[in-house]
């Protein structure tokens, strides 16, 4: 007479399936690596609203000069803080190897237009001569402007 | 001579794309949610100082639009050279003057405390007018000849 053993207990795997995390831990990778340098280079200004404003894809580029003024009038260059007479030095030197000479502004709307100003002279002091004011294009046209 | 086929419950040899389905969807959510960066703008022109004994320019042939500010809080007012017009009007009255001319530049002055917002939507009234070919902005030190 023959006894039936049960032998489940043999082919009961205790490791746990780690493949599914794996996968997911990869795409967040992924993400956070193609998220973060976009999220760096945003500052925090509140962009004037204009109706004409044209495509600005040098702004986009990798190694686009952008000048941002903040609303208390404080000046950035890319990403880091520079005080106002640093500006001129700092330009040169980024653009001394290039060949298209072209900075772009990044201006609070609120900002007073001296700071404004200020950062203009400093910018053409570098022997700048092509300025981009990167600006919102209006969502709703206004036809006879505000 | 029976030949072993595979009966119902045999190996399949489909290939499980769930898991590849998935991870292509996560990603074509991803990149719907991340919008790339297009940086709009205006155009603008910084004039150097002329060479030290260059002969002057006509003046009369310069415009200078003058964003002036206004007491107690209101909208700045808008002069083209000593003329004073409303915001409404700019735009006609540019393409008025620009219309029949071979040079079509223009220069933007502002007072120190308006809104950079308001210097903004100068440029880009003029910008859209299409008579205005170059926009310079006019700062004090290029006016003292810096």
């Amino acid at each position: 007479m023959a006894i039936n053993v049960r032998n489940e207990g043999a082919k009961v795997n205790s490791n746990i399936n780690v493949t599914p995390m794996v996968d997911v831990m990869l795409v967040l990778l992924i993400i956070f690596m193609v998220v973060t340098p976009m999220i760096q280079q945003n500052l925090p200004v509140n962009l004037p609203q204009t109706n004409n404003p044209i495509r600005m894809e040098n702004a986009d580029k990798e190694d686009a000069l952008v000048v941002g003024v903040g609303r208390d009038g404080s000046v950035f260059l890319g990403t880091t803080k520079v005080s106002p007479e640093d500006l001129t030095q700092k330009l040169k030197d980024r653009l001394a190897t290039r060949t298209n000479k072209e900075v772009f502004v990044k201006a609070d709307a609120r900002a007073k237009y001296k700071f404004v100003v200020d950062v203009v002279d400093n910018v053409r002091s570098a022997q700048v001569d092509q300025l981009g004011l990167i600006t919102e294009e209006r969502k709703k046209k206004v036809p006879g402007h505000s | 001579m029976a030949m072993s086929t595979g009966g119902p419950g045999g190996q399949t040899a489909d290939i499980n794309v769930t898991p590849l389905i998935d991870v292509l969807l996560v990603l074509l959510i991803i990149f719907m949610v991340i919008n790339p960066p297009n940086s709009k703008g205006l155009n603008a022109l910084v004039p150097q100082p002329p060479p030290p004994n260059s002969p002057p320019e006509p003046p009369d042939r310069t415009i200078v639009v003058q964003v002036l500010q206004s007491p107690n809080g209101a909208r700045s007012r808008l002069r083209i050279n000593q003329l004073d017009v409303s915001w409404d009007n700019l735009g006609d009255q540019l393409t008025g003057i620009f219309k029949t001319r071979a040079e079509r530049i223009m220069f933007v002055k502002g007072d120190p405390e308006i809104d950079f917002q308001d210097v903004a939507e100068v440029i880009d009234i003029a910008h859209g007018t299409q008579v205005v070919d170059k926009i310079g902005l006019m700062t004090a030190k290029i006016e003292a000849g810096q």
